[in-house]
């Protein structure tokens, strides 16, 4: 098991710089996610990682060793690819020995290695087969046999679910966290899912355009998004922003009025609350209520998102539970309380109103 | 709005006039399917009536050949093939082993040399790649004609003329930049995240190309091999410039041998070497025929 | 530096036996010939050197220089127009899913891979000789034909005709291309009730554009190349009355019937130059006629 440590870390193509100046540690034995939009960097991080892309600018170290000029192959991880990447022309049993073989590993440690990682992930019956003989999620079990047999320091994970459809996700994200939690080897996955991070990481970093947004448990990025971007990106449907402007008796939120909160902390021009749709109270229970409309409702059986359009025409999004009967075209009160927002400055920063509070 | 206008008529009147109209135009493309076959059909037979007239008339007796619109021979005279076999000093034995020899090494330098060329130009990274790869492409244009003087004078220098090296190395290296290009397109579809996990999974470069990438090339390999072979078994400047002694002669340089010899009299004989001479051509085309269509497709060359 | 070194090894590696072939089978070739296009050189003495007196013999002097630009340019501008536009008709026809193509495809193709060989050009000969079955076709019609390969008239049309005869590989490039245009334009023209004419001229012609852009280079370069078909058919002279003399033949003689290796180098780059020139203008050009889908403007 292996610590990872990146230090100001760059990586450009030609002029283009695509990482600026990253600096991270990863623990050892940590199941750490990187997620973010498309192009944010985050499989360029992996790849300079696993030794697939040179690393412009920085240090990256496995452990005490810098590895920037190590090759792949001698940096003893493992790695599983979006496409799977099995060998077309190999058996299933010729693919997971593959890796073994180049190591000049004897005969029957690779047998022994090859059953065990087979045994683990019930592909045994597969053996003898070719890769377009699998099912998608039997490719999957079959990459990741791969990367186990090699008992590694360090797995990699680039996307390794999207190829699959949601059923066969579901499972394999299961199965997937159950191994981490049998092997405790490090590993680092990328994805662009927020539920993928959500539900199997141990620390999360959120990247875009190519920084680091923020770095920290689920609870964490859930509960304190450091600033607006981790804020509407994580968590599903999306945190509401409204805009406030502060004065002497508090925040003034458009709709709504003027929040009783007062404080050094709230000051300057500007100000976004962001309010979970599961945060808002329906009926005037909170501290300011807005009265809206309802134009949507979407019905998932245990709960309903119901979509509300403000005075100023601001339309929000509600979450309640599914025995909440509401009608498209009906009005409703919508109510915050200050205890549940979240603050955000002009400089799209958080402002701690409430955290040491809620974090004790 | 909908229902309105189909409650309108019956629901079987409807239905009555949409047969009616997919009934006409079935009939339509079917005549018009008629006539591609007919054209095609004919069009085929021109263009296969000057080949199949030299193989009858390889079977005729010199004085039927000419003038006669009927290609079927009244008698065949299978001895034009024995008298054309041993009609020059050597015999077409000799010829066809001294093609062989040069079309097999041919197929495997072309095979080796080129697929070393396109696995760096697809798949490595090295400085001056794109220009060398401009350059690669350049040389598909220029004329073996423009090279040849200067070839010419380097072979005779080595004391290579009247050997089979001036046909054969240049292949070893890479000389034919089309079989390059068709590899470096076959080499740029397979997904290049299986080179990837093979270098996780401990491979050097060269164990790439050579686990990975070439055994997935197959198809491409066979495709270059059958255009190398067919290419060179024709060939005919190259060995007219290098082989002078009829002992080394390939079998087209023997033909053309022949039509000096021979050609006023002995047609029957010259059309017997010459079914035999694309033969191995004709058996290749139809064995392995898939191969080579894809391979135009896949280049857009040829 | 070692890293750089380690990074361009293999390349370098995988690409040396191209490197050497290129520089002393390509590059170092041409370059010599450049050179040797200003000596005067029989082989036997050292080249002479000459200055430019040959290029001046050849533009000013040299009448057989310019029939053999003649008679090539002319069989270029014949056979590669022909054998294109019969390879995109016959290409069209068979596109569209026929039962059999492939037996279609493979015999129409058949000709495209005999037809460099010595054996088919010595078919031809007699294809076209005075008592040949050309003639023999024409006399069930009560047409007297020429005597096709002694007439310095016609004779070129025996080797046009032999390059329409092959033109089963444009042919399948084409069907390629044509493959590669989604039917969904087409229904939408149909429902659009476009005619077939427009059909063609609208949808078909403009989306193969790029295809023909580039079968056409190629068959250029390919039609300025032609030998051996040639040098069998005229008797290796470019005869009757150099009616066949076709540039790729004249250089052959000057180089190794005459030994004048200083002057056919002259002419080997006039000829690069030549088709230089016809693939820079092609180039150029197609900007203007050439469609390709993802362009943006």
């Amino acid at each position: 098991m292996a610590s990872i440590s990146l230090k100001n870390v760059v990586k450009k193509y030609g002029t283009v710089e695509v990482v600026h100046n990253i600096s991270l540690d990863i623990h050892s034995g940590e199941f750490l996610v990187l997620v973010g939009p498309s192009g944010c960097g985050k499989s360029t991080l992996l790849r300079m990682i696993a030794g697939l892309e040179e690393i412009t600018d920085g240090t990256i170290s496995i452990g005490d060793r810098v590895i920037n000029d190590v090759p792949a192959a001698r940096r003893n991880l493992s790695m599983v690819f979006q496409s799977y990447a099995l060998y077309p022309h190999m058996s299933v049993r010729k693919n997971l020995a593959f890796g073994l073989t180049n190591l000049k590993m004897p005969r029957d440690e690779i047998e022994r290695r090859v059953g065990e990682a087979a045994r683990m992930l019930q592909i045994g019956e597969l053996m003898e087969r070719k890769p377009r003989q699998l099912s998608g999620g039997q490719k999957q079990r079959v990459a990741i046999g791969r990367a186990i047999v090699r008992e590694p320091e360090l797995f990699l994970f680039d996307e390794p679910l999207s190829n699959l459809d949601a059923e066969l996700r579901v499972q394999m994200r299961v199965e997937l966290a159950s191994l981490y939690n049998r092997l405790g080897t490090t590993m680092i996955y990328v994805t662009h899912d927020q539920v993928e991070a959500m539900t199997m990481a141990t620390r999360i970093v959120v990247l875009s355009n190519g920084n680091i947004e923020q770095v920290g448990t689920p609870y964490e990025l859930y509960n304190f998004p450091r600033n607006l971007f981790v804020a509407s990106f994580i968590g599903s449907p999306r945190m509401n922003l409204l805009q406030a402007v502060p004065s002497d008796a508090g925040p003034e939120i458009e709709d709504f009025g003027t929040l009783p909160l007062t404080g050094e902390s709230i000051t300057g021009t500007a100000l976004t609350v962001g309010v979970r749709p599961e945060q808002f109270t329906v009926g005037t229970g909170g501290d300011v209520t807005a009265h809206g409309k309802i134009v949507l409702v979407e019905y998932l059986g245990s709960e309903v998102f119901v979509h509300v359009a403000l005075p100023s025409g601001k339309t929000v999004m509600v979450k309640v539970p599914g025995n909440a009967l509401h009608k498209s075209g009906e009005t409703i009160d919508l109510s915050i309380s200050a205890r549940d927002a979240h603050y955000f400055g002009a400089d799209k920063l958080r402002i701690p109103v409430f955290d040491q509070k809620a974090a004790a | 709005m909908a229902e309105t206008l189909v409650s309108e008529r019956p629901a079987a009147g409807t239905a009555e006039i949409a047969r009616g109209f997919r009934e006409a135009r079935e009939k339509r493309e079917r005549r018009a399917r008629l006539l591609k076959h007919i054209f095609l059909i004919i069009l085929s037979f021109i263009m296969l009536y000057p080949l199949l007239w030299m193989v009858a008339s390889s079977l005729k007796p010199d004085n039927q050949i000419f003038g006669r619109l009927s290609i079927w021979p009244t008698d065949f005279v299978w001895q034009n093939y024995v008298d054309g076999w041993f009609a020059l000093r050597e015999s077409f034995t000799t010829f066809y082993l001294n093609s062989m020899l040069v079309t097999v090494l041919s197929v495997v330098g072309n095979l080796i040399s080129c697929s070393f060329a396109a696995y760096a130009f697809a798949r490595l990274d090295f400085t001056l790649k794109k220009f060398w790869f401009a350059l690669m492409m350049m040389t598909l244009m220029i004329p073996y004609h423009v090279v040849l003087i200067p070839q010419y004078v380097l072979f005779l220098n080595l004391g290579w003329v009247d050997t089979y090296l001036p046909l054969i190395v240049p292949k070893f290296l890479a000389s034919e930049a089309f079989f390059i290009f068709l590899m470096v397109q076959f080499f740029r579809q397979l997904p290049r995240e299986l080179d990837e996990a093979a270098m996780i999974d401990g491979c050097s470069p060269y164990k790439i190309y050579w686990a990975i990438i070439l055994p997935l090339s197959l198809p491409a390999m066979a495709t270059a091999a059958i255009f190398s072979f067919i290419w060179t078994w024709e060939d005919f400047l190259a060995p007219l410039i290098y082989l002078n002694d009829i002992k080394n002669y390939t079998v087209p340089l023997a033909l053309r041998q022949f039509v000096d010899a021979e050609s006023q009299s002995a047609f029957g004989q010259l059309f017997a070497m010459s079914v035999l001479s694309l033969l191995p051509v004709f058996i290749f085309f139809v064995v392995f025929q898939r191969f080579i269509i894809r391979g135009i497709a896949m280049t857009g060359l040829k | 530096m070692q890293r750089s070194l380690a990074k361009n090894t293999p390349g370098y590696v995988f690409l040396s036996p191209w490197l050497i072939g290129f520089i002393c089978l390509a590059a170092g070739p041409i370059l010599a010939s450049l050179v040797l296009s200003f000596t005067k050189y029989d082989m036997i003495n050292p080249p002479q050197f000459v200055g430019l007196d040959q290029y001046e013999y050849m533009f000013t002097r040299d009448r057989r220089f310019y029939k053999a630009l003649q008679v090539t340019f002319s069989y270029v501008l014949l056979s590669v127009p022909l054998r294109l536009i019969v390879a995109l008709a016959v290409a069209m026809v068979l596109d569209k899913a026929i039962r059999a193509i492939g037996i279609y495809r493979a015999l129409l193709y058949l000709p495209s891979i005999l037809g460099a060989s010595v054996a088919v050009a010595i078919l031809w000969r007699q294809v076209f000789a005075g008592n040949g079955v050309i003639n023999t076709v024409l006399a069930q019609f009560g047409i007297q034909g020429p005597n096709w390969l002694a007439d310095p008239n016609v004779s070129l049309l025996s080797l046009v005709a032999l390059s329409m005869w092959q033109f089963g590989a444009p042919m399948l490039i084409f069907l390629a291309g044509l493959r590669a245009i989604p039917n969904e334009l087409y229904e939408a023209a149909e429902i659009d009730a476009a005619s077939p004419v427009r059909k063609f001229l609208r949808i078909t012609l403009p989306l193969l554009a790029p295809v023909i852009f580039f079968n056409l280079v190629l068959q250029m370069i390919d039609a300025f190349k032609t030998f051996s078909s040639v040098f069998i058919i005229s008797n290796g002279l470019g005869s009757p009355a150099d009616s066949l003399l076709f540039y790729t033949l004249y250089l052959f003689n000057e180089a190794f019937k005459f030994f004048r290796m200083g002057y056919a180098s002259a002419l080997a780059w006039v000829l690069l130059l030549i088709i230089a020139a016809f693939t820079f203008i092609a180039f150029l050009t197609s900007k203007y006629w050439v469609y390709y889908e993802n362009e943006r403007d």
